[in-house]
């Protein structure tokens, strides 16, 4: 089994996944108020590649889905990758009963049809949100202002992890310069005696 | 000087040598002290290396175990709910949970190697054709446990125009008299497919028996880890647990089953995904701030 060092290491994702961009709590249904209702199902559809604008929606699921699904465990969260590259980039939005005036407003700006996502129950209405061309801080600013997601912050000891693994990244990109000068330079002093080392095998020839 | 050195026969050397020490004084006494001193921890170390290569060539008979006090450990939802986070957005059942089970055991003797058929199926896979009256409950009940084929005439049929799409048959014994008529036997027979009721093939309750054809998984032992899947992400934490404990109490009965020589002790139990990172389990179920169970399934 993995070395026990290497696999807290890993599990330093964990504090990744808790906090950042898209660490936010949807209103439930318990929570859930007349103008902003409760958020029942995500889905997201976007093409393969990044070109024609659906890198933002890639980074979107990479970045923001991770930490919404942990901070909303029951909410399902689907993604759909296609491969028409002229496609929709989409993110659907399944609220309860009804979708937000805000979410009404912002779909209806530029209105697309996603046909991979799943229809919506009778109980709930969906939005579908074009996010082609956006960056994926702009879809979650969107999606937070839609829904009223409360952001969570992390706690103390939390601040204090993210500051001290933060300083273990700055010291490892001093500790690579600082490597990489010491092998150029043996590098260096090798190829130096390797060329005079020639040069006496050819005096002597 | 050094060449004079060299010119002179050993015996003179040392005679000079030793006449130049006193001469020199007590500059030269921590110099000499240190390098018998270093001499003598040399020949010491000599002796170790004698002796070190037969140490390491034998090495640990047992596994080295890591110290788990900086490990944090997880109870079952948590860890479900980070792997859950983790693999959002991926097919839920093609992507696994995975339990690793690592052993306290010596490095050498009797692997555990065993087949396991959980409660609830890991793969989807292993296609199964059931030959029972078609329309009849048993019928419903198959189809409902997973198998792609089920009927009687319309398998035979297809069986003898060749195509036999699926790798385990079952019957019912109901069926059994069509079977027996319809001469199968020189085509499923060669290929193991017959079904017999010395095989365990042919059964009253099939559903039953599709289930846990479908949940057959092999594993080993390997470097003192186990590691199997235990479930697909879609599954709910009641479903995964059930798994794991019919899995830990069969690798146990393993372990007690090999010669009485040998002892065989699990050591940590880590729950981890197709691309997820390994989590430590503490062996509860759930903690008061984790999600309610319901939450934790499908997609």
């Amino acid at each position: 089994m993995v070395n026990v060092l290497k696999r807290l290491r890993k599990l330093q994702t964990l504090l990744d996944t808790r906090l950042g961009t898209g660490a936010a709590i949807f209103p439930t249904l318990a929570s859930a108020s007349k103008e902003f209702p409760a958020v029942t199902r995500l889905h997201l559809t976007y093409a393969q590649r990044i070109e024609g604008g659906h890198h933002g929606a890639r980074h979107f699921w990479r970045k923001c889905l991770p930490r919404l699904k942990y901070h909303n465990p029951g909410v399902p969260m689907t993604v759909r990758q296609t491969t028409e590259q002229q496609g929709p980039a989409a993110l659907s939005i399944y609220f309860a009963e009804r979708a937000s005036d805000a979410a009404v407003a912002v779909a209806n700006e530029k209105k697309v049809e996603d046909s991979h996502a799943p229809a919506a129950e009778p109980n709930e209405q969906a939005i579908v949100l074009n996010v082609k061309d956006f960056t994926y801080q702009q879809i979650w600013d969107r999606v937070q202002a839609i829904t009223n997601a409360q952001k969570v912050s992390g706690t103390a000891e939390d601040t204090e992890q993210l500051k001290r693994w933060k300083d273990i990244q700055d010291k490892s990109v001093k500790d690579r310069q600082r490597v990489n000068a010491l092998r150029q330079a043996k590098k260096d002093q090798e190829r130096m005696l390797a060329v005079a080392r020639g040069e006496v095998d050819k005096s002597k020839v | 000087m050094s060449s004079f050195g060299s010119v002179l026969p050993t015996t003179a050397r040392g005679i000079l040598s030793s006449c130049r020490v006193p001469l020199r004084g007590p500059s030269i006494g921590p110099v000499l002290s240190s390098f018998q001193q270093v001499r003598g921890l040399k020949s010491k170390g000599k002796g170790k290396g004698k002796e070190q290569p037969s140490k390491s060539r034998r090495g640990p008979q047992t596994f080295r175990q890591k110290d788990l006090k900086d490990m944090p450990q997880f109870t079952l939802c948590d860890a479900m709910r980070y792997i859950r986070a983790i693999e959002v957005g991926r097919e839920p059942t093609v992507r696994k949970y995975e339990l690793h089970i690592r052993l306290k055991t010596k490095r050498d003797g009797p692997v555990i190697r065993n087949m396991i058929r959980f409660p609830h199926a890991v793969q989807t896979e292993s296609r199964i054709c059931v030959i029972c009256p078609p329309g009849s409950k048993h019928a419903t009940e198959a189809l409902a446990a997973g198998a792609v084929l089920v009927g009687e005439q319309e398998v035979f049929d297809l069986v003898k125009a060749g195509k036999i799409d699926f790798d385990r048959c079952l019957a019912h014994p109901d069926s059994l008299p069509a079977l027996n008529k319809a001469a199968l036997g020189r085509i499923l027979g060669p290929r193991g497919l017959m079904p017999s009721a010395k095989t365990g093939t042919v059964v009253e309750n099939v559903a039953e028996r599709v289930e846990m054809l479908r949940g057959g998984t092999v594993y080993r032992e390997r470097d003192a880890v186990i590691r199997l899947p235990i479930g697909q992400l879609g599954f709910s934490p009641e479903e995964l647990r059930d798994n794991m404990r019919v899995t830990i109490e069969q690798i146990k009965k393993d372990a007690s089953a090999l010669t009485d020589r040998v002892n065989k002790e699990i050591y940590e139990v880590v729950l981890s995904s197709t691309n997820g990172p390994g989590f430590s389990l503490n062996g509860e179920f759930r903690t008061n701030d984790s999600p309610e169970t319901s939450a934790l399934k499908g997609v």
